[in-house]
């Protein structure tokens, strides 16, 4: 999704090595009710029992970390290892169940479920509306959009609606979004991975640019290549507890090897 | 100079700190002036008359329950013809931001997965939107009340505290029955049966003098009885509406309001989780 956060971000000076982001002692659960086979028969007879399906997911389990400002935080783990969840949690999306989190600066996220608020309207309305949701003001949506049209490459389609749009164009638009607004802390989740081989370069470079000693980038991806390309550091989730934390290369080697998979073609792929 | 701190932490039942959830929803109101502006853009996005479907829908809809009540009543006058009218699209600014307003929450869970904001924005854009549809509607509804020849007096700016009571009417039920339908689903397929009972339980295509004094009594229950009433009062008969009904609405209005953002506000954090 688009989603661009508090203004003010241009002015504000963090001490370098400052802290950007302090996870401490987060666990989260969610209660999700499974309906084995959501028949009208198998309804009826719950019904009125007060009895349902339900299960508890623990997402995160104790995780403590501490991002600094100047840090490129790569996050990797296997899927449903909590990687998402962690974003959410430190975007304030989601409130943590256990623990707390400090965030100290604005946050642009560019999380992986959802690009576009409403399909059915155009790229520049979801644009505005992102920011604006997101508490920015319309002259400073106003001033960046043409840089973020331009980035996305998109020309006239931005007046389309979203619905007609690709699945690497949304992606397209929303990695300019998060990209241009500059905010002091910015988080992308597995969004570089869509668009094609130009595009990818294109926000790989970028994202090199953003890494300036007065800002965070934790970037969730499953492109390990990428990972030891462009951060300084890597979290390794594995089902909603952090294993490690450190050098890029210690920690996917350790990844790997955990994962028993080789340094294949596979897992380098991708952006 | 440092940066703004956010602290989260785990979600209590209960209401946020008011003081700067108001401010937050203040920063950005702007947000739900362009929603309600490219929602009602999207919504005619393609159609040959566009936005002036926004004047054709009352038009039609009044023209299809005249046909109703002629063909019912064999008979038919001009303040007849008024009072339904005028009724009618006073009904549908409370029923449209109904309708609007059930699935705010549940379709905006794009937004809400994405993005941390105050998520009551949500069914407010949705009774902005009803009254954006309803601001048209109050013009045509004066235009026709000019040919039906009836009568104006300055009794009739007793319609701005109606509307205002109809609206924070139409807001509490928007911002109440969208956090229903986080958690209970089902409320969205009831709603039509919902609206069309209270249609029918409405004085609009009948007048509220037409019914007996027990059903009138019965009638304290529904929210809407004696505001769409006292409208009819002020809009076609161009007089002061009793302060009994005035009263009865307003109560009804607040009630459904203060339960109604309570509920939300103490839920809201939780809304994510849900979706």
């Amino acid at each position: 999704m688009i989603s661009l956060s508090a203004s003010n971000s241009q002015n504000s000076v963090h001490a370098k090595h400052g802290l950007a982001v302090s996870v401490q002692n987060v666990g989260l659960t969610y209660t999700t009710s499974i309906d084995k086979r959501p028949t009208l028969k198998a309804r009826l007879k719950s019904l009125g029992r007060g009895k349902k399906h339900t299960r508890v997911v623990r997402a995160l389990n104790e995780v403590n970390l501490d991002v600094h400002y100047g840090t490129v935080l790569g996050v990797i783990g296997s899927n449903g290892a909590g990687k998402s969840s962690l974003m959410r949690v430190i975007s304030g999306i989601v409130p943590p169940s256990q623990g707390r989190i400090e965030v100290h600066g604005s946050v642009s996220t560019l999380l992986a479920l959802g690009v576009g608020f409403n399909p059915s309207m155009t790229g520049r309305a979801n644009v505005y509306l992102g920011g604006l949701a997101a508490g920015m003001s319309r002259a400073e949506i106003d001033a960046q959009f043409d840089a973020i049209a331009d980035f996305s490459e998109l020309g006239d389609a931005i007046d389309a609606p979203m619905r007609t749009y690709s699945s690497g164009m949304y992606a397209r638009l929303a990695f300019s979004v998060a990209a241009t607004v500059q905010p002091d802390i910015l988080i992308v989740d597995e969004a570089l991975s869509t668009g094609d081989a130009h595009f990818k370069e294109k926000s790989l470079n970028r994202i090199k640019e953003l890494r300036t000693a007065d800002r965070a980038l934790i970037l969730v991806s499953h492109a390990m290549a990428t990972i030891e390309d462009v951060c300084n550091e890597v979290a390794w989730l594995h089902k909603g507890k952090l294993m490690a934390r450190g050098n890029p290369a210690e920690v996917i080697q350790q990844y790997r090897e955990f994962m028993q998979v080789g340094k294949s073609a596979a897992a380098n792929e991708d952006v | 100079m440092s940066a703004p701190v956010s602290i989260y932490e785990p979600f209590r039942a209960g209401l946020p700190p008011l003081g700067s959830y108001l401010r937050s929803l203040w920063a950005r109101r702007s947000f739900i002036a362009e929603f309600s502006r490219s929602e009602l853009r999207e919504q005619n996005y393609g159609s040959v008359f566009g936005q002036l479907w926004l004047v054709l829908n009352p038009l039609l809809l009044s023209g299809v329950y005249f046909l109703l009540i002629y063909i019912i009543g064999g008979h038919s006058d001009a303040t007849r013809y008024g009072h339904l009218t005028a009724s009618l699209f006073l009904f549908y600014l409370i029923s449209n931001s109904l309708t609007g307003g059930v699935k705010s929450i549940t379709a905006g869970q794009r937004l809400i997965l994405n993005t941390a904001f105050p998520r009551v924005m949500l069914p407010i854009s949705a009774t902005v939107i009803a009254l954006f549809k309803f601001a048209p509607t109050l013009l045509v509804f004066f235009v026709m009340r000019t040919a039906l020849g009836l009568h104006y007096s300055w009794q009739m700016f007793w319609a701005i505290p109606v509307i205002l009571i109809a609206l924070l009417m139409g807001l509490g039920m928007a911002i109440l029955i969208s956090c229903i339908n986080v958690y209970f689903r089902d409320i969205a397929s009831l709603l039509p049966y919902m609206t069309r009972s209270l249609l029918y339980l409405s004085p609009i295509l009948y007048h509220a003098s037409d019914v007996s004094e027990k059903i009138k009594t019965l009638e304290v229950v529904n929210p809407l009885f004696y505001l769409l009433d006292a409208w009819s009062q002020v809009m076609v008969y161009a007089k002061a509406p009793d302060m009994y009904s005035l009263a009865h609405a307003f109560i009804w209005a607040l009630s459904i309001f203060l339960i109604g953002a309570y509920f939300f506000l103490s839920r809201e954090r939780d809304f994510a989780v849900r979706l």
